[in-house]
């Protein structure tokens, strides 16, 4: 029987990324060489030399290295992925590295002469940590199930999908990270403790509470009934880059959420900016100087992030930075300071939170609890905001940081059918329709409509024989078009040619469980299905999907290689030190001209490693060496025995 | 049509095609997990509610998350039939969507018996024209002058007039079908709660 295959969960994050996967113990974060789940979501391209590949690095050490590299690395993607040129100008000024207009309003950064879409940055991500599963599990890692912001529309959660196939990653489920915190969160508060059922996952995850204290919090509710009549729960998520805010309802082991409201354009990220706006303009005052270099830029970001930080625990925090020229500019800023740069993007997400709260037709006072997610949380300015507003102390027993990740473990035990009694019901977030004659924007799907879901509408032709029908397809909540976002233009054609106004195509606008958009057409008197040509804007075609899987595909047939030969040449070096331990210890049991021999093998094995590029040849140099020292091998082991037994107490 | 107090749906099927077991659902079969195209079956009896307003809102509720765990695509197994899935989670959450608000809930079963739908008939009572432009005219000055007392004042006025003409809702739909007079009324007042609506959307 082979083992049930594995799908990982996934949050691809502004700042940090974390893989985690689900067993009959519960969800578990995989972590690096030093316990720690996070890799940080930064990728440095290593311009490449003449007829080379260029060297990737993911995570610390591009992150350590972000200040001496300002142009080839790249950071915060996520704020890119699915956006067009228009979106992200506010964001230029603190990017170090090159961002320019790619086809169909797509971004592209410019690295060392090769254009990369944000979607092939997300995807070296994930093939970190992807890597990072394969290596912990010793197993191949093909599927996924990956977060990202509930607020993100059409266009970034395609961009998401299609950064996970460049990675080789089927992925089976987007699912929006407050639901996955929630489910977290919430597992083991519905079932009492007892023996679970074989092959199910019995949670809470290890060094967790038992899901949400709100059975404690009212006692006079049995956990039984109080499973049975609901819980309402506040989800507020403020990460690098992204704010969410959802509300759900928790009921007999579903997940439902009632309303989300966000941004995706605003998080820790934008804290940062307000620190780096300060010193920019300082700098300029006292030094009369712009701060214009991409090291200076960097490292200032660097800066901005850790005086954060800093002022999270501290009432002030020294600031420092070099400006060349035996220039230095010093300041002391204290927490009150900061909150007072902070206060408007704090003010905007409880703004976000009153329409989340009217959308669910809910009051502050009828939320049960309130969970704060990702590392942005962490600012005391947050969290005296969001206790204020919801009348109640947040909830924060789960790591900010890991908690999605976990969620997103769960969501694909549930899909594995692991965990069949729990069930996410999600909602999408923004509006559907399509643009009218008049260029108003005509719903079809409201916001905060539970997914899957569908809308149907007819239309027909204007012109007589005309065989085509154009239509643009919106997001948003404003009246106008032109204020609300095109997912692109979809062309139904093949309609059969008929006297204008005769045609009945009906459109089908389906919503997946993904939040993504599948159109369908129909010509209704011919029950012909309509081709649909979508083009789409801010993302990736097919074709270009193809294209960067494919070339990622090779990408990962010379990391497998690399590997390999990693793991030759240690086998070599482990091998050959023991041969000289041996030699050291039994070496005068063999004759001289053997002894020589070994020796004369370990020398030419080492250079072999050293040099060749030919594994297979080296794998049978190794294998070689193994039989060739085979008696020397059963000399160390008979004396290891001898010894072993002379040690023993008679 | 079946119309309220005979709901004894001519709908569902008698046994599952694939395990003969009787079915309780049109949806599904709890016996096999079988699914079943559920088209032309009306909300009412997707969610195994009597075809009247008045709905047990608690009994909706978990007749909706029941039938959610036998047809969610999430449920299904990695293999299961995601097309058909797909399509009866849409059915399931749009009927749950209508029949859990009583607007929507009263003009879908408006519609259902036979009147006319909001696209058809656009009439509301009369004068009430006159008193939403009136508000509106309110509002928009009260928003060019950033006047916070008047623009609350305002918001006040269209809640009390959207929770009035609600109520006459709630009191000729538990009526339906009724007569055509009856109908036209209730259209008109669900017409009207498009206004305040959108009123109320407007002041935030």
């Amino acid at each position: 029987m082979t083992a049930p295959e594995v799908i990982v969960g996934i949050d691809l994050g502004t700042t940090f990324s974390l893989v985690a996967y689900a067993d009959e113990s519960g969800p578990h974060i995989i972590r690096d060489e030093n316990g720690d789940g996070r890799l940080p979501s930064v990728v440095s391209i290593a311009p490449a030399a003449a007829n080379t590949d260029p060297q990737v690095t993911v995570g610390w050490p591009a992150r350590q290295h972000a200040v001496e590299n300002p142009l080839t690395t790249v950071y915060s993607v996520k704020r890119l992925i699915g956006k067009g040129f228009q979106d992200i100008r506010g964001d230029l000024p603190f990017l170090t590295y090159p961002v320019k207009p790619g086809p169909r309003d797509t971004l592209l950064i410019e690295i060392g002469g090769r254009a990369y879409s944000p979607e092939e940055i997300s995807a070296l991500i994930l093939r970190a940590l992807r890597r990072r599963a394969e290596k912990h599990l010793g197993r191949p890692v093909n599927k996924a199930v990956i977060t990202v912001p509930a607020y993100f529309d059409d266009s970034q959660r395609q961009a998401t999908r299609d950064a996970g196939v460049a990675a080789g990653l089927e992925v089976v489920r987007i699912i929006n990270e407050p639901t996955a915190a929630a489910l977290a969160y919430g597992i083991g508060l519905r079932r009492p403790a007892g023996p679970a059922s074989s092959g199910q996952l019995r949670c809470p995850p290890p060094s967790a509470p038992q899901g949400l204290p709100i059975a404690s919090c009212q006692s006079a509710v049995s956990p039984a009934s109080a499973a049975s009549q609901g819980q309402t729960i506040a989800v507020y998520d403020l990460g690098g880059g992204t704010f969410d805010i959802s509300i759900l309802r928790l009921q007999d082991g579903v997940f439902q959420v009632l309303s989300t409201a966000g941004d995706t354009h605003l998080g820790g990220d934008d804290f940062d900016h307000a620190v780096i706006n300060l010193v920019v303009q300082e700098v300029k005052e006292q030094f009369g100087v712009s701060i214009t270099s991409p090291a200076t830029r960097q490292a200032l970001r660097s800066l901005a992030e850790a005086v954060k930080i800093r002022l999270s625990d501290q009432e002030q925090a020294a600031l420092e930075l070099d400006l060349g020229r035996g220039r230095t500019y010093r300041r002391t800023i204290t927490r009150a300071e900061l909150e007072n740069m902070m206060r408007p993007l704090v003010e905007r997400t409880i703004e976000l939170c009153r329409a989340a709260l009217r959308d669910a037709r809910l009051n502050p006072t009828d939320i049960d609890q309130v969970v704060l997610v990702g590392g942005s949380t962490r600012v005391p300015l947050v969290r005296r905001r969001v206790g204020e507003f919801f009348q109640r102390s947040p909830y924060t027993a789960l790591n900010p940081d890991e908690v999605v990740a976990l969620g997103a473990a769960l969501q694909a035990a549930i899909l594995t059918g692991q965990q069949p009694d729990m069930l996410l019901l999600d909602v999408t977030p923004l509006s559907l329709g399509i643009e009218t004659m008049g260029g108003a924007m005509a719903k079809l799907i409201l916001r905060n409509t539970t997914i899957p879901c569908r809308a149907t509408e007819m239309f027909t032709t204007f012109v007589d024989g005309q065989t085509a029908i154009k239509l643009n397809v919106l997001q948003g909540e404003r009246e106008l078009a032109a204020d609300c976002r095109s997912l692109g233009e979809f062309v139904l054609d093949g309609i059969p040619p008929m006297p204008a106004g005769l045609p009945k195509v009906q459109v089908e606008f389906l919503i997946d469980a993904n939040g993504i958009l599948n159109v369908s057409a129909t010509e209704q008197r011919s029950g012909k299905r309509a081709g649909i040509q979508i083009i789409p804007n801010h993302g990736l075609t097919r074709q270009e999907v193809e294209r960067i899987t494919r070339e990622s595909i090779e990408f990962a047939r010379r990391d497998i290689q690399e590997h390999r030969r990693i793991d030759l040449c240690n086998q070599v070096e482990f091998d050959t030190h023991k041969a000289e331990q041996m030699l050291a210890k039994v070496g005068h049991l063999l004759e001289a001209a053997e002894r020589e021999r070994i020796r004369r093998d370990i020398a030419a094995l080492r250079e072999l490693a050293r040099t060749t590029d030919n594994l297979d040849e080296l794998h049978g140099a190794l294998t070689a060496f193994g039989h060739s020292t085979i008696r020397l091998a059963e000399l160390g082991i008979r004396q290891a025995l001898v010894s072993g037994n002379q040690d023993q107490p008679t | 049509m079946n119309v309220a107090g005979n709901h004894s749906s001519s709908a569902a099927p008698a046994k599952c095609a694939n395990c003969d077991a009787p079915r309780r659902s049109p949806l599904f079969c709890d016996h096999c997990r079988t699914l079943y195209p559920a088209e032309g079956i009306n909300h009412f009896e997707l969610l195994g509610l009597p075809v009247r307003f008045d709905v047990d809102t608690d009994a909706l509720q978990r007749e909706y998350l029941r039938l959610s765990r036998a047809v969610h695509p999430d449920l299904q197994g990695l293999s299961g039939d995601s097309a058909l899935s797909l399509r009866l989670s849409a059915q399931l959450n749009e009927a749950h969507r209508v029949l859990a608000d009583p607007v929507l809930r009263a003009e879908y079963l408006l519609e259902l018996l036979g009147g006319r739908s909001g696209a058809d008939d656009k009439n509301v009572p009369q004068g009430f024209l006159a008193v939403t432009f009136e508000l509106r005219e309110q509002i928009a000055e009260a928003k060019a002058k950033q006047n916070q007392a008047k623009l609350e004042s305002c918001r006040r006025q269209v809640q009390a007039g959207h929770d009035a003409a609600l109520t006459q809702v709630h009191d000729l739909a538990r009526r339906l079908p009724g007569d055509a007079r009856l109908r036209d009324q209730l259209r008109a007042t669900l017409n009207c709660i498009k206004y305040y609506q959108k009123l109320l959307d407007e002041l935030g």
